[in-house]
């Protein structure tokens, strides 16, 4: 698989880590509301088809980024 | 008794350059161009191996990757190798498998006569009883009786590579269809590659005697070898197709020598923009009542073998077909003055098929199949069924069932292949984008049509991989295809007693497939594991239709209806060693030396492998052992002085007009308001509220911080940083960077520390006034600028000292040079962690990511009015529970006895069985207590302080009576630390 | 008096009659994060995209992030005091580790631990690339024809030395 590092170009993935689901916006700093950094961090959809993750350029430039995967076939889509 | 013979002239072997090689350690000779397999025929080895479970005789079946039955263990270590795809090599040494004590005289085929026994389900049947764990009583029998090769114990001799590669055209064959898209596509300019598991490139057409095919091949090769953009490799299989159009080749190296770095096989990753399958057709066996006797053949191996390497069967060829193709090796063996009888399925056949066999005086059976082949170690005579039912001598006997497209790559990126009435076989259901097919493996097998689709592939991928410019064709003989005619044949209605084998590299026979039916495993996949079908190491090259055909007509229903089970990568096997590369031995993984690392070697350290670190553990004054080392390291640092090195430590540069806020927001407590020249001990946690690390951070200057993590956590906490500054807080002015290779660092400690560093810093001011506990200051040594951090994991009075990397063993030099008066001393990396452990301080054994700040203890610490990442969540319930496993101190209370990482605990009156109460992760000898201590986690903590314990370690089967005590041994007050 | 150490100060330089791989010491490295135009009055006009490498004033440039440079210079290097006080200088000299590859299977010997395409037609000298390399993170900068150097990290140097001059060892002649 290629993941295309908006720095550096198509890498290879063993050059990337995974961050996650990018789809939920991180509850804000200090809001002291246990529910919603429950929901935040314990509930994935996990779905079938394009999928926002953040990856890291980990063995690159070190930087975050979104992309759209297709889980299903690991087609890269555009950036979210 | 042999049913082969060499000619004395023809096929494409050197007989100028003889090759010697053994087989079972018999001296036998072949040519240059030989494979193992053609070599061993020319020798007139006609039985060659025995089968899987019935020990039955088998001889070589075919001429390529496909052999179920021809597997030798080659050079003495690698198993299970196909004669047919090794290359005669001078000094080359084969031996026979599965077999005892030879393949003439097996004893093993004592199995033969129990075959009603092995037939299909047996195992599952029989050996599932009559108690629990029969198959495991059972199972190291059955393997030695059924098997094929024996892998060995030895070290790997040879040597292999792995290797990035990256093209614009990835051709995979070279076959007429390989050739012309490789060379069309080469034409435009673009980068190609050639691959071909063959040694030379031409497939089917070096198989072939008529001049103008080899004038059509010689041209083209020539052709392709003089473009700078195409690469050629030869030897080289394509084994899997991947996401993002990788294909991974393993290329065999014809002149390899470990001793000389010489690879024996390269594992290629290759990337290309386009990728044209010319994989060819592989022929499939018919299947008819001992169909596995040697001498049994696929009718183009024995045409391969006759034309490529100019071995003809003794005198007589019996030829049994379905199809067209298999004509070509009757008229070629009749030429070559063998006598020839066909026997055809079909009861209509093209008439000038007909009238060139009768030409050629061969004699003819139409509608005619074969009822029952005898010979016990090679054919000998044959009795044809259906319009016919003579009986007819002969040495070998070739069968054509007809071809099945090569669909494996192709299905590997989930395109599932589909069936076509025309050829009676499976095609690639479709291509993936920037994917073409050329030549038979799209079901095309004439020479012409192939060319023509050939140059329309080469081109179309050329244009995929942006190279749009029309190239010139390339040109055909001129020849006219003639159509290919088949009738399928499956199985025969009734087999009688012989064996009619499906799957002849795993023993799978029709009367199997039968009964696998009738048992209701009619699902593809099920069938397959149900009778082990297609699981040998030949993955059913030759079998998998022939069962699908006859289990769709079981099943009464067409065989698109049936499906094919899932190709898999590796198409071919390949060597374990192949896969790991370089991988072993030093290279198995990288290793991490720190700065310090010349100078611990030089002072006696031993080093101890922590994470991808050499550390030094403990070093040689203190003693030989680490069990007696780090007890005189610990005395040291108690009473004087004592130095360690300390760089592994993960360090980070905070840099921003945002870094305090970013600082107070990840740690637990507040860095806010820490004075510049000041560092604090800090804990954080993870989103989920659970401790992710800690350290200690010092503010160098208003918007500079200095952030050490702990050594095992040094990249996640990277990471993460990373990950809030770029992607949740990008409006915090902040950069990060990680200095733990810039700088290294080593710990003085003990009482006489601070002597110590006065000795090495004679202009500094390391008073306890100017730099006290939790103090910071730049030194200057020489014009390098050193900071020292007056910190402490010890407990003692200590310091850390850090210097860039370079300077780091010159530093370590010159203060164990001036402060020699004090008596000081390297410690080691075990000393470090009891010294730690006499104190209290958690680490990484501790800090597991699943304890919270409360378990260790250091609830306290957190912020009460302050947020900071994980707050909301650490005070989950669950997380807020009483009895949680906590932090506690043991005290060991059978002084003759040991304290042991990982015991399990357990209160005194438990019964001693399950998961306990709890469990060590730390222990230690102390020498200020003079005895066992441990740091552990146990259920309520502290709150049982006092109570006895029993530390259980069933591995050893060992009980300890122990004490839960307070997990801060020594100084509790600091007094020490503040001195 | 403190002496400077290098990592492969105990390696030896490998050497074959098309391929030599060594040590190429004495050099500084800045890191420098902020805006191009607040640093490129002091250093020279700085690459416009990660990958590209300029040199100016005798000092390599190049653009390693989004809003992040490495200057790489003289062993000696005054630049960091010119420098805006509102660029984050991050010294970095310490803390990798400079190899030097040439030769014809230079690239080959590269391609066998990094998954980029060495190619000259796309590998061209006066780029780099931030890439892995024997599972570490490096920095390989091709500086001719056939000759890269690769900053790898102090503290993995000795086994990504180890590792090219053992991957090096089937192109000896």
């Amino acid at each position: 698989m290629r993941i295309p590092c908006p720095h550096c170009g198509q890498r290879d993935v063993g050059e990337f880590r995974y961050g996650g689901d990018a789809s939920k916006a991180r509850p804000a700093h200090g809001t002291g509301d246990m529910k919603a950094w429950h929901d935040y961090y314990f509930l994935f959809d996990n779905p079938k088809g394009p999928h926002d993750e953040y990856w890291q350029h980990v063995l690159g430039c070190r930087q975050w980024f979104k992309l759209t995967r297709n889980t299903a076939t690991n087609e890269i889509g555009e950036q979210p | 008794m042999t049913a082969f013979r060499r000619l004395d002239k023809g096929g494409r072997i050197d007989r100028e350059k003889s090759v010697n090689f053994t087989y079972d350690g018999k001296s036998l000779g072949g040519f240059a161009g030989d494979t193992l397999a053609s070599a061993l025929l020319a020798n007139g080895k006609t039985l060659t191996s025995r089968s899987f479970k019935y020990h039955r005789p088998r001889g070589i079946m075919s001429a390529g990757v496909e052999e179920p039955n021809g597997l030798f263990a080659i050079n003495g270590n690698e198993p299970n190798i196909p004669a047919t795809t090794v290359d005669l090599v001078e000094g080359l040494a084969a031996q026979s498998q599965n077999a005892w004590p030879s393949v003439d005289f097996d004893l093993m085929a004592v199995n033969s006569f129990a075959a009603p026994l092995f037939q299909t389900g047996f195992y599952y049947k029989t050996f599932m009883g009559p108690f629990k764990k029969s198959w495991m009583f059972y199972e190291p029998f059955i393997r030695r009786a059924a098997g094929i090769g024996k892998g060995s114990c030895e070290k790997d001799p040879d040597r292999y590579e792995t290797a990035h590669e990256f093209c614009d055209v990835l051709v995979v064959g070279a076959g007429p269809a390989g050739l012309t898209t490789a060379l069309v596509a080469g034409r435009s300019g673009a980068r190609v590659v050639l691959v071909e598991q063959d040694l030379e490139l031409g497939g089917q057409l070096l198989s072939e005697t008529d001049r103008d095919f080899e004038m059509w091949r010689t041209t083209q090769v020539a052709e392709l070898r003089s473009l700078a953009n195409v690469t050629i490799r030869t030897r080289t299989t394509a084994q899997g197709l991947y996401d993002d159009n990788l294909v991974v080749l393993l290329q065999r190296h014809e002149n390899h020598d470990a001793a000389r770095g010489r690879p024996r096989q390269t594992l290629i990753s290759l990337r290309s923009k386009a990728i044209i399958f010319a994989t060819g057709a592989i022929e499939r066996p018919l299947v008819f009542p001992n169909n596995d006797r040697p001498g049994v053949m696929l009718a183009s191996a024995l045409r391969t073998y006759l034309n490529r390497f100019a071995i003809v069967p003794l005198k007589r060829a019996l030829i049994v077909t379905n199809n067209d193709t298999a004509y070509k090796t009757a008229f070629d063996l009749a030429e070559a003055g063998i006598a020839v009888t066909m026997a055809d399925h079909r009861n209509v056949i093209p008439s000038d098929l007909l009238s060139r066999a009768a030409m050629l005086g061969m004699a003819m059976f139409p509608g005619t199949g074969i009822a029952d082949v005898e010979g016990a170690k090679q054919v000998t005579r044959v009795q044809l069924a259906g319009n016919h039912s003579a009986t007819i001598e002969c040495d070998v006997l070739a069968m054509s069932g007809g071809w099945n497209p090569v669909v494996h790559l192709t299905s590997h990126s989930g395109i599932k292949p589909v069936y076509d009435d025309a050829i009676a076989a499976f095609v690639p259901g479709g291509y993936a984008k920037n994917h073409f097919g050329a030549g038979a493996v799209t079901g095309k097998f004439g020479f012409e049509s192939v060319i023509k689709d050939g140059n329309a592939a080469g081109a179309d991928a050329a244009k995929a991989a942006g190279f749009d410019k029309p190239a010139t064709p390339v040109a055909t003989i001129g020849a006219k295809d003639r159509a290919y005619k088949i009738s399928p044949h499956w199985a025969p209605k009734t087999t009688g007693k012989g064996k009619a084998f499906v799957d002849f590299q795993s023993d799978v026979t029709v009367k199997d497939i039968r009964t696998a039916h009738d048992e209701g495993y009619v699902a593809v996949e099920h069938l397959k594991r149900y009778t082990t079908l297609g699981m040998g190491t030949d993955q059913g090259k030759t079998s998998n239709i022939n069962a699908i055909g006859l289990m769709a007509e079981l099943r009464e229903m067409p065989i698109s209806q049936a499906g094919t089970t899932t190709f898999r990568p590796p198409y071919t096997g390949l060597a374990v060693g192949a896969i790991a590369g370089r991988t072993v031995g030093l290279h198995f993984r990288p290793y991490r030396l720190s700065p310090l690392h010349d100078a611990n070697k030089a002072h006696g350290a031993t080093f101890i492998e922590a994470g991808l670190w050499m550390r030094a553990w403990y070093y040689a004054w203190a003693g030989s052992t680490p069990e007696t080392a780090y007890i005189r390291e610990m005395e040291l640092v108690r009473n004087g002085v004592g130095i360690a090195d300390i760089s592994t430590l993960g360090k980070i540069d905070v840099q921003g007009p945002d870094a305090a806020e970013f600082l107070n927001r990840v740690y637990v407590n507040g860095f806010a308001k820490l004075p510049v020249g000041r560092a604090r001990y800090g804990v954080m946690l993870s989103d989920d509220g659970v401790v992710l690390d800690d350290g200690t951070t010092t503010r160098i200057a208003d918007i500079h911080y200095y952030t050490t993590t702990t050594t095992a956590q040094a990249g996640e906490v990277m990471s993460w940083f990373e990950y809030l500054l770029q992607t949740q807080w990008t409006d915090l002015k902040v950069h990060v960077t990680s200095l733990t290779d810039e700088w290294a660092g080593m710990a003085v400690s003990g009482p006489k520390s601070r002597e110590a560093l006065q000795l090495a810093f004679p202009d500094a001011d390391v008073s306890n006034e100017n730099l006290p506990y939790m103090g910071c200051l730049d030194v200057h040594l020489d014009g390098v600028r050193i900071r020292i951090l007056r910190l402490s994991f010890s407990g003692e009075l200590a310091y850390e000292v850090h210097v860039p990397a370079e300077y780091a063993g010159s530093l370590w030099e010159h203060v164990l040079k001036v402060a020699e008066p004090l008596g000081i001393r390297p410690y080691g990396l075990e000393a470090l962690a009891s010294l730690r452990i006499e104190k209290g301080h958690v680490a990484g054994l501790e800090l597991d990511h699943r304890n919270t700040l409360d378990d260790l203890g250091l609830g306290k610490i957190a912020g009460k009015e302050k947020s900071y990442v994980g707050k909301e969540l650490r005070f989950r319930e669950a997380l807020q529970a009483p009895d949680r496993w906590s932090l506690v101190g043991i005290e060991l209370m059978e002084p003759d006895k040991k304290l042991r990482g990982g015991s399990i605990l357990f209160s005194a009156g438990d019964e001693i069985k399950g998961h306990g109460r709890g469990y060590i992760t730390s222990v230690t000898w102390s020498t200020e207590l003079k005895k066992f201590i441990a740091l552990g986690l146990y259920q309520g903590g502290l709150k049982h302080e006092g109570e006895d314990i029993i530390c259980a370690f069933p591995l050893k089967n060992e009980q300890v009576k122990a004490r839960i005590v307070s997990p801060h041994f020594i100084d509790r007050e600091g007094a020490r630390l503040n001195a | 008096m403190l002496d400077r150490r290098s990592a492969l100060a105990s390696a030896k330089p490998y050497t074959s009659s098309v391929l030599q791989i060594g040590e190429a010491h004495g050099f500084s490295l800045l890191q420098v994060a902020g805006l191009a135009k607040a640093i490129s009055p002091i250093t020279g006009k700085l690459p416009v995209k990660v990958g590209l490498a300029v040199t100016s004033e005798g000092r390599t440039l190049m653009r390693t992030g989004p809003n992040q440079f490495w200057i790489i210079g003289p062993e000696v290097d005054d630049i960091e005091t010119k420098l805006p006080e509102i660029a984050i200088i991050t010294p970095l000299s310490h803390s990798r580790t400079r190899i030097v590859i040439e030769g014809e299977p230079a690239r080959n010997v590269l391609a066998k631990g990094v998954p980029l395409d060495f190619h000259h037609s796309a590998f061209k000298s006066g780029t780099f690339a931030m890439t892995g390399l024997h599972h570490t993170p490096v920095l390989v900068h091709c500086v001719g024809e056939n000759r890269f150097e690769i900053y790898a990290l102090r503290t993995f140097a000795v086994s990504v030395y180890e590792w090219l001059t053992d991957a090096a060892l089937e192109f000896a002649r």
